[in-house]
């Protein structure tokens, strides 16, 4: 009985770092992976008030400072995944094939303990992404992994650029093609959606500039156009504010949304999945585009069927800004598996491999200034392996956001919940398993009593 | 003769006429009044929290308190309520609930699929024009459940959708339901509520949609402000009643009483407000303790929802029973079960200290009844108080806070010479355990209620004066899933029932179990197969060939279902 007591005290004494935003960590004597400037032996990285202010031998800090000792260990930039939907109340508004207005930053749920499960895969920063289910879907949100806190402001990834998700192919129009017999019903209609709302937005934009333009001049009497959040969010995208992020599979779409894009003036453009890159490798990269892959999933539907784990060499080997993602609650714990099978497939080097998933997801997401590297200067987001990081025996040992350990191997508790359901039945033998592929999530319904 | 004949006959129809009202108010079987004077007598009288007259009495004239004091005249026409030992309190107010606000049928129209992305704003939940007033129900249930309850005045607003519509503060009780109303065009009521099917269907769907509505009021507004004042030369404003409805709102002379029970909804319902910048009241919070700093940064008045998940005590240790040497060492499974009921419990806990965190930080806040069953209001708050809150503090949270929140502290919250005659007289002190309400005065209306007779202690399988239940019920039920239905079939006699419960959602029959039945209360469960199988618990109190129950579901809550029975045939 006191053995029981001892352990729930023990539990109950967790308490997960609340109100505290940015630290100081002394790490020491790593093999540094800094990915943009090579590897460093024996070297320690000094985090200072959430920021990287050192980075070299027999560095000092403060005394008091939390120091970890990395002798053996591989230290890299956190993970970044430009492609998740972990932590979300919402994913998918799929009543309509537009829906620019609508962000997913309204659906953060910092209480969800997946995103620790994600820490402890060494991932610092993602992407939370508005499901596939409309040609032009919601706004996204770049995060970081601050578990602990209830605030979902102190989630965001302040200052990161605005995105937002399109989706071309068989989800749009399954959604509302065959769901609700309206456009788009065919590729050709995704395309003509995606157009027709660029237009409208121009042609809002200059009744607007019009508007504008009058309102100051003596006598004015005009009425300004009716101010509309959807027509406002498709403006900004013209106006070069907000990244698209579109999903895609075949070659032909992909090439369609870059002719559209330019037609428009759009040049910030990131292509999720892209399963069939490879075959525009060379367009993808004159245009500028970048690409976001999985290392070797596919044939889950028919689009997805003409795949290859080359995919990421081919790009990266074109010149293409490529990366790999998890868009999976559970993939986005071993990433740097995911990493390394571009190694095994495509044979590329250690800091080609590990840019997939660090540097190359932060210059997607607009934030490179900022993490994806070991720079003094940039944020203190840091993962500790105990191997190197693209071996198959790695294991993540630490996880550090804005100089805060958030995640530590040696003292992970059983249960990291932080708000645990008063109502739920406790049963241990029983695993609800939980979804992992969220793409579709709340279109559920269209599919039914068509 | 013919004289005293029709003298007779008009002192007839006076009394008649005059009576004719009390008698349709008068639904709680209480004696019915002759006078509109009422003199409280010799009663324990709780002015306001912390403030109280022992040995006082109150004059009630025409629904208003005429005088307090332990001296005071009583003139020799007022009804004397003997009230020693007694105690008096300022009659509750419900900081926001559906009180007397019928719930909309639900259309069972097939949707235009076309227009799933533009539905119209009646379908998307988006009504703002409408109001409590003109939905209000004078015999609504509700009002005379949570009247028994001390409830005299109610902050309601109606049902469904994002924008369902206006609040109004009402009375519980009035001879029609326009005379119940006390301030009309309250708030406007708004939830993190998607419409089913349609545009805007999720939370991120309903937050843009509230971000775009209110800036096209607003621009709205502004265009029709210019217009009004010279409207030479200008294009004609687009009548819209929507966004007509949104004016005030925007205007922020109407302040959105915004429902958000859980941490999330009320970080969200925060981020709105400071994007939008409307005055807001936040109500029915549940898990709010870790939002009190941005609850307190945007100033909005709190009503915190007294619908509590079910507190569990704590399991006695029993180590002291025997040495610990024969005992066995617990398995992993055992410990982990242990240790997750342990941080279930501690969960448990903050939902009920909630109250006594926001007092700490200095937050006044109001107690909101819309998700609290009427049953369960009493228990929660003793166990409120029991977790940290003082009597005086839930007193204020029942009456003195509501009422400056919603604006009527000079009619209601505290009884005093001039206040409403909003009153509530106990046979002890309120917040003791065995307190019973006996009279409630709404408006200077009396409710008499008979003490509760002090229930014996049961034995299991006794079978007290347990009502005989067998036969064929028919029951209908509302859940998120829609409405359901069936039949409820009880064979057996006391002690030994079984029977089958037939189920609309998935056509199903199912076998019943734990058949219990407590005086007039049967309650059971049973296996229902969703893909998987599913108990759902049923209990049902019965009064004569009709009930009134619930249907709770472990994870997904409890839902009202009500029924008769079927004639023997």
């Amino acid at each position: 009985m006191k053995k029981i007591n001892i352990i729930i005290a023990l539990l109950l004494s967790i308490t997960v770092v609340i109100g505290q935003e940015k630290g100081d960590v002394l790490i020491k004597n790593g093999t540094v992976l800094t990915v943009t400037n090579g590897t460093l032996e024996n070297t320690d990285v000094l985090i200072r008030n959430g920021k990287i202010s050192k980075i070299g031998q027999g560095l000092n800090a403060p005394s008091g400072t939390k120091t970890i000792d990395a002798n053996g260990k591989f230290v890299m930039p956190g993970i970044i995944d430009a492609h998740s939907h972990l932590a979300l109340d919402a994913v998918n508004e799929a009543t309509n094939p537009v829906t620019a207005e609508v962000w997913v930053g309204d659906a953060l749920n910092p209480l969800d303990v997946g995103i620790y499960q994600a820490l402890a895969g060494g991932v610092t920063s993602a992407h939370s992404m508005h499901g596939s289910a409309n040609a032009i879907g919601g706004q996204c949100e770049t995060v970081k992994f601050r578990y602990g806190e209830v605030d979902p402001d102190k989630m965001r990834m302040e200052g990161a650029p605005r995105t937002i998700k399109f989706a071309l192919g068989e989800n749009p129009t399954r959604v509302h093609g065959s769901g609700n017999g309206i456009l788009p019903r065919t590729r050709m209609g995704v395309e003509h959606v995606i157009r027709s709302s660029f237009q409208q937005a121009k042609e809002y934009m200059e009744a607007w500039d019009s508007y504008n333009a009058g309102k100051g001049k003596k006598g004015f009497k005009g009425k300004a156009p009716a101010y509309d959040l959807r027509l406002e969010t498709l403006a900004d995208i013209l106006k070069g504010n907000i990244i698209i992020h579109c999903h895609s599979y075949r070659a032909d779409e992909i090439y369609m949304l870059m002719q559209v894009c330019k037609d428009f003036g759009v040049d910030k453009l990131v292509f999720q999945h892209v399963n069939e890159g490879f075959k525009v490798a060379p367009e993808l990269a004159k245009w500028g585009a970048g690409a976001s892959i999985f290392a070797d999933w596919w044939a889950y539907k028919f689009e997805v069927y003409y795949s290859t784990a080359y995919n990421a060499a081919i790009l990266t080997k074109n010149g293409v800004t490529t990366s790999i993602n998890s868009d999976s609650g559970e993939l986005i714990r071993h990433l740097y598996h995911e990493a390394a099978k571009s190694q095994k497939y495509g044979g590329l080097s250690d800091d080609e491999a590990l840019s997939l998933i660090t540097i190359n997801p932060a210059k997607q997401l607009g934030i490179s200034d900022r993490v994806g590297s070991l720079e003094v200067g940039k944020e203190g987001d840091v993962a500790i392996f105990n191997n190197h990081p693209l071996s198959i025996y790695a294991i993540p040992m630490v996880t550090i956001v804005d100089g805060i350990v958030r995640f530590d191997r040696e003292n992970d508790a059983d249960d990291m919940r932080i708000y645990p359901d008063p109502e739920e039945k406790i049963d241990v033998t029983h695993w609800e398993a939980e979804d992992h592929d969220r793409c579709m999530q709340n279109t559920e319904f269209l599919f039914t009593n068509k | 003769m013919q004289k005293c004949d029709s003298l007779f006959r008009s002192v007839v129809l006076t009394l008649l006429i005059g009576l004719t009202p009390f008698i349709s108010i008068s639904q709680d079987n209480d004696l019915k009044p002759v006078t509109n004077k009422y003199a409280i007598k010799n009663a324990t009288i709780v002015q306001a929290p912390g403030k109280t007259i022992k040995n006082g009495s109150i004059l009630i004239e025409n629904g208003i308190i005429k005088a307090v004091g332990s001296n005071i005249s009583i003139p020799a026409d007022a009804w004397i309520v003997d009230a020693d030992s007694m105690f008096v309190y300022a009659g509750f107010i419900s900081g926001m609930s559906n009180i007397g606000v019928g719930k909309p049928e639900e259309s069972d129209q097939r949707d235009d699929r076309k227009l799933t992305g533009n539905p119209t704003d009646e379908r998307a939940g988006i009504t703002p024009g409408n109001s409590t007033r003109d939905m209000l129900n004078k015999d609504d249930k509700s009002i005379g459940d949570f009247r028994k309850l001390g409830f005299t005045a109610s902050h309601s607003v109606p049902h469904n959708g994002m924008l369902p519509g206006s609040g109004a503060i009402i009375l519980l009780g009035g001879d029609n339901s326009d005379n119940m109303i006390v301030k009309d065009q309250a708030s406007m009521y708004s939830q993190l509520a998607g419409a089913n099917g349609v545009y805007p269907n999720t939370v991120i769907g309903v937050m843009a949609k509230y971000r775009d509505l209110y800036r096209k009021a607003t621009q709205a507004r502004d265009y029709q402000k210019k217009y009004d004042a010279n409207p030479n030369g200008m294009e004609r404003p687009n009548p819209n009643k929507t966004l007509e409805a949104l004016y005030p709102v925007v205007s922020k002379q109407m302040a959105v009483s915004f429902k958000a029970e859980s941490v999330r909804d009320i970080m969200r319902v925060i981020t709105l407000q400071r994007d939008l910048g409307f005055k807001m009241m936040i109500s029915e919070v549940k898990q709010g303790w870790d939002a009190i700093p941005a609850i307190k940064s945007t100033n909005s008045p709190i009503f915190l929802s007294l619908d509590l998940p079910e507190w569990k005590e704590e399991e006695k240790e029993e180590s002291d029973e025997e040495d610990s040497s024969d005992k066995k060492e617990p398995t992993r499974a055992e410990l982990e079960e242990k240790a997750l009921q342990s941080r279930q419990n501690e969960m448990i806990k903050n939902y009920y200290t909630q109250a006594s965190k926001f007092k700490a930080n200095g937050i006044n806040f109001g107690f909101s009844t819309m998700g609290v069953k009427s049953k369960d209001f009493r228990s929660n708050l003793l166990k409120v108080i029991e977790n940290g809150l003082t009597e005086d503090q839930a007193l204020a949270a029942l009456t003195t806070t509501p009422a400056s929140i919603l604006g009527v502290s000079s009619m209601m919250g505290t009884v005093e010479t001039g206040k409403m005659a909003n009153l509530i007289v106990s046979d002890t002190a309120y917040f003791s355990k065995d307190a019973n309400i006996r009279y409630v005065f709404v408006d200077g209306m009396k409710y008499e209620f008979e003490a509760k007779k002090k229930k014996k202690k049961k034995e299991k399988g006794s079978g007290e004066e347990a009502i005989d239940v067998s036969g064929a019920w028919n029951y209908t039920t509302e859940t998120p899933q829609g409405n359901g239905s069936g039949v409820i079939t009880i064979k057996g006699t006391p002690g030994d029932y079984s029977g089958t419960i037939s189920v609309s959602f998935n056509g199903s029959t199912n076998e019943i179990e734990d058949v219990v039945v407590d005086g007039n209360n049967l309650s059971f469960s049973f296996k229902l197969n969703m893909g998987e199988d599913i108990t759902v618990d049923i209990s049902m109190d019965i009064d004569g060939d009709t009930f009134e129950g619930t249907l709770s579901v472990a994870a997904f809550g409890s839902f009202p279902m009500e029924g008769s029975k079927e004639p023997n045939k």
